[in-house]
């Protein structure tokens, strides 16, 4: 039985977006209620497809364990001398993709939500959302390496222009900066994509293929191409298959980010509008990280284990630079923004420790990192609306004037520290047991850092508390007066009806988090078991 | 037939998580507390039958399953001990009388609403922490103690200090947190498991696990040796921040912004005892390195914090470093490996405590009073401010002083039980040390003197000195005695604080009911002139320190000058914070700021650099575009352009000269050939 | 003795004359008069040549047949020179330089 849901899931923002088209620009009211439809019905959908999945669907090496898997040949060509071009419409989702798209469903439901009062150029503006949505949930369903980089290169074009268009006073700026680093990173990988498709054949037709299933049996490669493991290529002096590897790794790590190479994110969230500051910290970085576990670790487990150690560096880096980055910042946004580099490096750290633990810590804190930093950025937005300031020691005492707002920052807040209870904690508990655990196991990571990372979730608490103590306690002063106050109204019902769930799912994945375990257990063991194997 | 006293005690940690949702429901609606006081006294019922159904019986265990990581499965469960149900029984029996007394104490409050809410999850998460079957699981209730202690220590959070003091709170906390899950990450990487009982049981991994060669060899897998000290380290590391241990015990005298019951609530069973609970759970973790400096830190602790109390003049103050003092003590308890002793220390403790900070509040509401009566406006924490007290308010002059013997170890009080056995045990200890370790019993016994000299000083200042206010105000003073609301717990603690609720024979710790169902460890050599000698000693110096501090307190005849180094130190509290805020406080935001400097600066300069290089580049392109490469193109037509333009010239129009041109070429010509050709 | 060379120099003088009227001369008639004086120049050349064919008087019959052309084109030129006149209102070669670019 395939009903193509997945297919449906990801082409349902498309059919919105020609909606959108036929609808004449005057009728202004009209496109977010078409986009609120869709974004309704793909989180049902979505979330009718996790309730379906089934938890044994390990996914990651063998195909008939994808589940709502549709296999289509897409082209084919003969190309004389250089064999036959094999491209497929491959999609498929397993324990580790799922998540990732009840995730993308919610988050572009919340974003909605968030754009409920723009203003201008809506047609254009809620066009480029669903294309957005389109390309992203494609990214985390493609299964064929051709299909994932148009999906992931069609993901920069709509940002672009929503960061370039509707951002903030020095919006150009950070999409450009957004734009060329990404670009930067895509460019190479394509280089990779091309390499790769030159070193694998499919067993079947024997023509060279962009599967990424072929991609990772050793099996497949032709003996002798650049990337086959037993040929022992090298370029520059190194493996073919660890440059190959990093070079894949700088292009998702970028996205992720690792420090150093971060600095388009927190210029990116803070000229975005709130909207796309929610999708790019709740899915765009997830995509960073599920693409160095889907891709870097399984087409190069080997190459994974070598550098590990260096991963691992990079993910405790991360960690302590975003955190004490972030306890500087006086724009509340950037603030946020840094902590999601010291958040993220918590993914890092946990991917690279190469245990079951650390990894399916990793993607729990993704998930928990992608609803929670897109409640931050909204609760920011919240305040952005109402006086166009966000420097932190422009408020005092907000608490007084605002108790439900407050009341949603403190338990955002503390949900982001890592309060028990709450999903984050989980998520950052499990990476640094299993980054303890890695060197006890095959001895991938030191313990120490284990022990520096837990030092992020030291400096996560002084930033955030320091923030609530300095903003929202105290006596009320603001630097806009008596205006301010009048302007700073609660939380309207509409924001309450936003916040609210993500708050309860963070709640939700905190005390139970079998929720999301259970679904993502399988492939996370099946991968471990792909880097292990190898070696 | 078991399944009754674990619902039982599902229900006690259970109902008081209920109040606290129903409170929030409810929101401002319910004011009075009627929901906590209920749920909190059903707690202790179902604390209370499940205590008689386990204590000295076989311990029960139920869990569910939580969550499976990899494949590794959690569970959620109850481990029922006696050391789980003397604690679950605890809990609720400190926290009932606080509760009732906040009804008159916290009446009138804005937000009183919130203070429900805050004290309900408050005990939740301290009857889950001491029942939990596991680590992962004790250490979500360990941080939601701190949790609930942030939002009760910033419940008045428009004053800054408050909500700097929560803050502080829950940072310095934070580092033991850290501490506690690099101990379960280590226990948990050696063993495989995080359950309580599997793993520190009499039988349990712990106790298999053996080092040998500087490895230490655990059942599955080997692990330097280095890694057990690590591991005891780390979990001490925990119980230092949470019960406030030197040199983390910054935050403790700051959390009395708080309320002062919650003070107390912090104080006796709930927040600081957490740390030394968790010590005594996972015991079998430590070497003896690790205890040594448990024994050191405590004692350490325990004198600084008596010494620190000696000046103090804010009355909460001088109790919160009593606090850490004794906290101090119990750690010494654990150091010398009678966990056992500390926990019984950590119960009387629990109840004098509590008293102490209820009588306190008792006495600041109603200088509270005298300043509103009177508009005043002196501090009414300050105990320079009080004096004669004793005279109004009687009752809680009893209640005080009751706990405040307890607290010197006076006999026929509980205190004295349990701290005396401490205090001979220590010395039991100390003949069997080498070296250093041998003034550890000498200090305490130092410390218990400056601690008869502290609380008395205090009561003398409060209750019997010469009123520093009647010189405002007159003759004329209006105090009362507390209230019913306020003096009923205070009557009910001071009543715990005594022997009979411990044992029968109120001098020989040694029949106490409870020592007796906790103490499986193997017992030091017992001295038997100790037993003796000690309860004398402390007995007597207390006395002398009673005198002293009556002639000095309450009839003015203070000797000393004031304003030495040592007052001054003491005064300032070892310039701990200040210390701290060099060295800690300022090179971290110092750093941060450094760090945004590279952030700007460096990585975003190389990225706007690599931009720019990028954006010469194309400039430089485009210059060698335009005058390069076009420049050729250019000069061609212009050569050809200047060569039509000087032939243009010969273009004049006349035909004669055309002809004139014809002919002459005709001549050249001609001349030519004749030339050559001849 | 009457040689060809007299006849050359005759010729050549003829030529000359021809050749600076039709140089130097500002009346368009005169430069027409020069025109015709190089022309009969050459005509004396032919038939001083022509005593050297004895056979078939080439020399004296192409002295005929450049007489008569010469007097068609003294008739053509003539005529331009009017209409040149006509337009110009002067018939100063000087004057005229619309072949000028």
């Amino acid at each position: 039985m395939n009903l193509h849901l997945l297919s449906i899931l990801i082409f349902m923002p498309l059919v919105a977006a020609l909606l959108m088209f036929l609808v004449p620009s005057s009728k202004k009211g009209v496109y977010k209620y078409i986009a609120l439809l869709i974004g309704a019905l793909q989180l049902l959908l979505s979330g009718g497809m996790y309730h379906l999945f089934h938890v044994k669907g390990a996914g990651i090496t063998q195909e008939r364990l994808y589940q709502f898997s549709e296999h289509l040949p897409w082209i084919r060509l003969d190309m004389g001398g250089m064999g036959r071009l094999e491209i497929d419409y491959f999609i498929g989702v397993d324990g580790l993709s799922m998540p990732f798209l009840v995730l993308t469903a919610l988050i572009m439901l919340i974003a909605i939500g968030a754009s409920w009062n723009m203003q201008k150029g809506l047609k254009g503006y809620f066009i480029l959302l669903m294309i957005l949505d389109m390309a992203m949930m494609g990214v985390f369903s493609a299964l064929d390496f051709f299909l994932f980089y148009i999906f992931y290169e069609l993901m920069l074009l709509p940002l672009y222009f929503l960061i370039g268009i509707w951002g903030g006073a020095r919006r150009e700026y950070a999409a450009i900066k957004f734009f060329l680093y990404t670009l930067f990173g895509s460019v190479f990988m394509l280089l990779v994509i091309v390499g790769l498709y030159f070193s694998v054949t499919d067993p079947a037709t024997g023509a060279h293929t962009f599967n990424m299933l072929h991609m990772m049996d050793p099996a497949n490669y032709v003996p002798g191409s650049l990337f086959s493991a037993a040929a022992h290529q090298e370029l520059f002096g190194i493996s073919a298959r660890l440059l190959g590897f990093i070079v894949l790794f700088i292009a998702f790590a970028i996205k992720v980010p690792i420090v150093p190479l971060h600095t388009w994110l927190p210029d990116a969230h803070v000229e975005a509008p709130t909207p796309v500051s929610i999708i790019l910290a709740g899915i765009l970085l997830k995509i960073g990280g599920y693409g160095i576990l889907r891709i870097c670790f399984s087409i190069f487990p080997d190459a994974a284990l070598q550098s590990a150690w260096w991963l691992g560096l990079i993910g405790v880096i991360s960690i302590i630079y975003g955190a004490l980055v972030a306890l500087a910042q006086r724009d509340l946004k950037r603030l946020i923004a840094y902590s999601s580099v010291s958040h993220m490096g918590f993914v890092l750290l946990g991917a690279a420790s190469l245990t079951a633990e650390g990894t399916a810590g990793a993607v729990f804190q993704m998930i928990s990192h992608g609803f929670l930093s897109a409640g931050l950025f909204f609760l920011v937005g919240m305040l952005y609306d109402r006086v166009h300031d966000r420097d932190i020691y422009h408020f005092r005492g907000l608490a007084s004037i605002m108790p439900r707002f407050t009341a949603f920052v403190a338990i955002a807040f503390f949900a982001s520290l890592g309060l028990p209870g709450f999903s984050a904690f989980i998520g950052e508990a499990f990476v640094i047991i299993g980054a303890f655990n890695s060197e006890s196991v095959h001895g991938a990571l030191p313990r120490w850092m284990a022990l520096a990372g837990s030092l992020g979730i030291l400096l996560s608490a002084a930033y955030f508390l320091w923030t609530l103590q300095r903003m929202f306690f105290g006596q009320i002063r603001l630097k806009g007066g008596d205006e301010w106050a009048k302007a700073l109204t609660d939380a309207s019902p509409r924001e309450t009806l936003v916040m609210v769930p993500m708050l309860v799912l963070a709640l939700v994945l905190g005390v139970y988090p079998a929720l999301a375990l259970d679904k993502i257990n399988a492939s996370v063991l099946a991968l471990m078991e792909l880097v292990m194997n190898t070696n | 037939m078991q399944t009754y006293p674990l619902l039982a005690a599902s229900l006690a940690i259970m109902l008081p998580f209920a109040g606290f949702l129903l409170s929030a429901i409810c929101g401002k609606r319910s004011k009075n507390g009627v929901i906590a006081i209920i749920t909190i006294s059903l707690s202790l019922l179902a604390a209370g039958y499940t205590f008689t159904q386990v204590w000295d019986n076989a311990p029960l265990h139920v869990q569910w399953h939580w969550f499976t990581i990899g494949q590794q499965a959690f569970h959620v469960g109850i481990w029922l001990d006696n050391m789980a149900v003397l604690m679950l029984l605890l809990v609720p029996l400190v926290a009932l009388p606080v509760h009732i007394y906040s009804v008159a104490y916290m009446k009138g409050d804005p937000g009183l609403h919130r203070y429900w809410m805050y004290l309900s999850l408050f005990c939740f998460a301290m009857l889950g922490l001491v029942a939990a079957d596991n680590l992962l699981l004790m250490y979500c209730c360990w941080e939601l103690v701190g949790f609930a202690s942030y939002l009760l220590i910033g419940f008045w959070f428009t004053k800054d200090a408050a909500a700097q003091a929560s803050k502080k709170a829950f940072i310095i906390n934070r580092i033991g947190d850290a501490g506690f899950l690099i101990g379960i990450a280590i226990v948990y990487s050696g063993f495989g498991t995080v359950d309580i009982q599997a793993l520190f049981g009499p039988q349990g991994l712990l106790a298999q696990s053996t080092v040998a060669g500087g490895q230490w060899l655990v059942p599955s897998i080997s692990m330097p040796a280095v890694w057990l000290t690590v591991a005891g380290l780390a979990f001490f590391l925990g119980a230092m921040a949470k019960s406030a241990q030197f040199p983390l015990h910054v935050w403790l005298p700051d959390a009395m912004e708080g309320p002062t019951s919650i003070s107390s609530l912090i104080h006796a069973a709930t927040m600081v005892a957490a740390g030394v609970f968790l010590l005594v759970r996972v015991f079998p973790v430590f070497n003896e390195t690790t205890l040594m400096v448990i024994a050191g830190v405590g004692t350490l602790t325990a004198f600084i914090a008596a010494y620190f109390a000696l000046t103090q003049c804010d009355i909460k103050r001088i109790l919160a470093f009593s606090t850490i003092s004794q906290l101090g003590f119990m750690m010494v308890g654990v150091g010398i490996g009678m966990s056992h002793v500390s926990l019984f220390h950590l119960v009387t403790h629990a109840f004098f405590k509590c008293l102490l900070f209820l009588c306190a509040g008792a006495i600041i509401h109603e200088m509270q009073h005298l300043n509103q009566k009177h508009q005043l406006t002196i501090d009414p924490q300050d105990i320079r401010n009080m004096g004669g007290l004793g005279k109004y308010m009687p009752i809680t002059c009893a209640t005080m002083l009751i706990a405040a013997l307890a607290l010197t170890g006076f006999p026929l009080t509980a205190g004295y039980l349990s701290k005396d056995a401490l205090l001979v045990h220590a010395f039991e200890w100390g003949a069997l040390q080498q070296g250093a370790a041998k003034i550890i019993p000498y200090m305490l016994v130092i410390v218990s003197v400056l601690t008869s000299f502290y609380i008395f000083r205090l009561l003398f200042k409060v209750f019997f000195a010469s009123p520093a206010y009647k010189q405002p105000i007159g003759m004329n003073v209006k105090i009362k005695e507390a209230s019913w609301w306020l003096l009923a717990p205070m009557l009910f603690l001071a009543a715990c604080s005594l022997f009979p609720f411990f044992t029968v024979n109120p001098l020989n710790d040694g029949e106490v009911w409870l020592l007796q169902g906790i103490a499986p460890l193997p017992t030091l050599p017992p001295l038997r002139l100790l037993h003796l000698a000690i309860p004398i000693l402390t007995t007597l110096t207390t006395l002398l320190v009673v005198v002293v501090t009556w002639h000095w307190y309450t009839l003015g005849k203070y000797p000393l000058k004031t304003g030495g180094f040592f007052y001054r130190l003491s005064v300032h509290q070892g310039y701990m914070d200040a210390f701290y805020h060099v060295t800690a406080v300022q090179p971290i935001l110092k750093l941060s700021r450094v760090l945004v400097w590279v952030d700007r600066q460096l990585v975003d300069g190389l990225v706007n650099g690599v931009a720019a290089l990028g954006r010469t580049t194309a400039t430089l392109a485009g210059w060698i575009d335009r005058h390069v490469v076009d420049g050729v193109v250019n000069l061609i037509g212009k050569i050809a352009w200047g060569m039509g333009n000087v032939l243009r010239r010969s273009q004049t129009g006349r035909v004669q000269y055309y002809f004139f041109v014809l002919f002459f070429i005709i001549l050249v010509v001609l001349l030519y050939h004749i030339i050559v050709q001849a | 003795m009457i040689t060809l060379t007299h006849f050359l120099i005759v010729s050549a003088c003829l030529f000359s004359t021809g050749l600076y009227a039709v140089l130097a001369r500002r009346n368009a008639i005169l430069v027409l008069v020069g025109i015709e004086l190089m022309i009969n120049a050459a005509i004396l050349n032919l038939v001083a040549f022509g005593r050297y064919d004895k056979a078939l008087y080439g020399g004296q019959v192409f002295a005929l047949f450049a007489i008569v052309l010469a007097a068609a084109g003294v008739a053509v030129a003539l005529a331009i020179i009017l209409n040149v006149y006509k337009y110009y209102k002067t018939v100063d070669p000087e004057d005229i330089r619309n072949l000028k670019d």
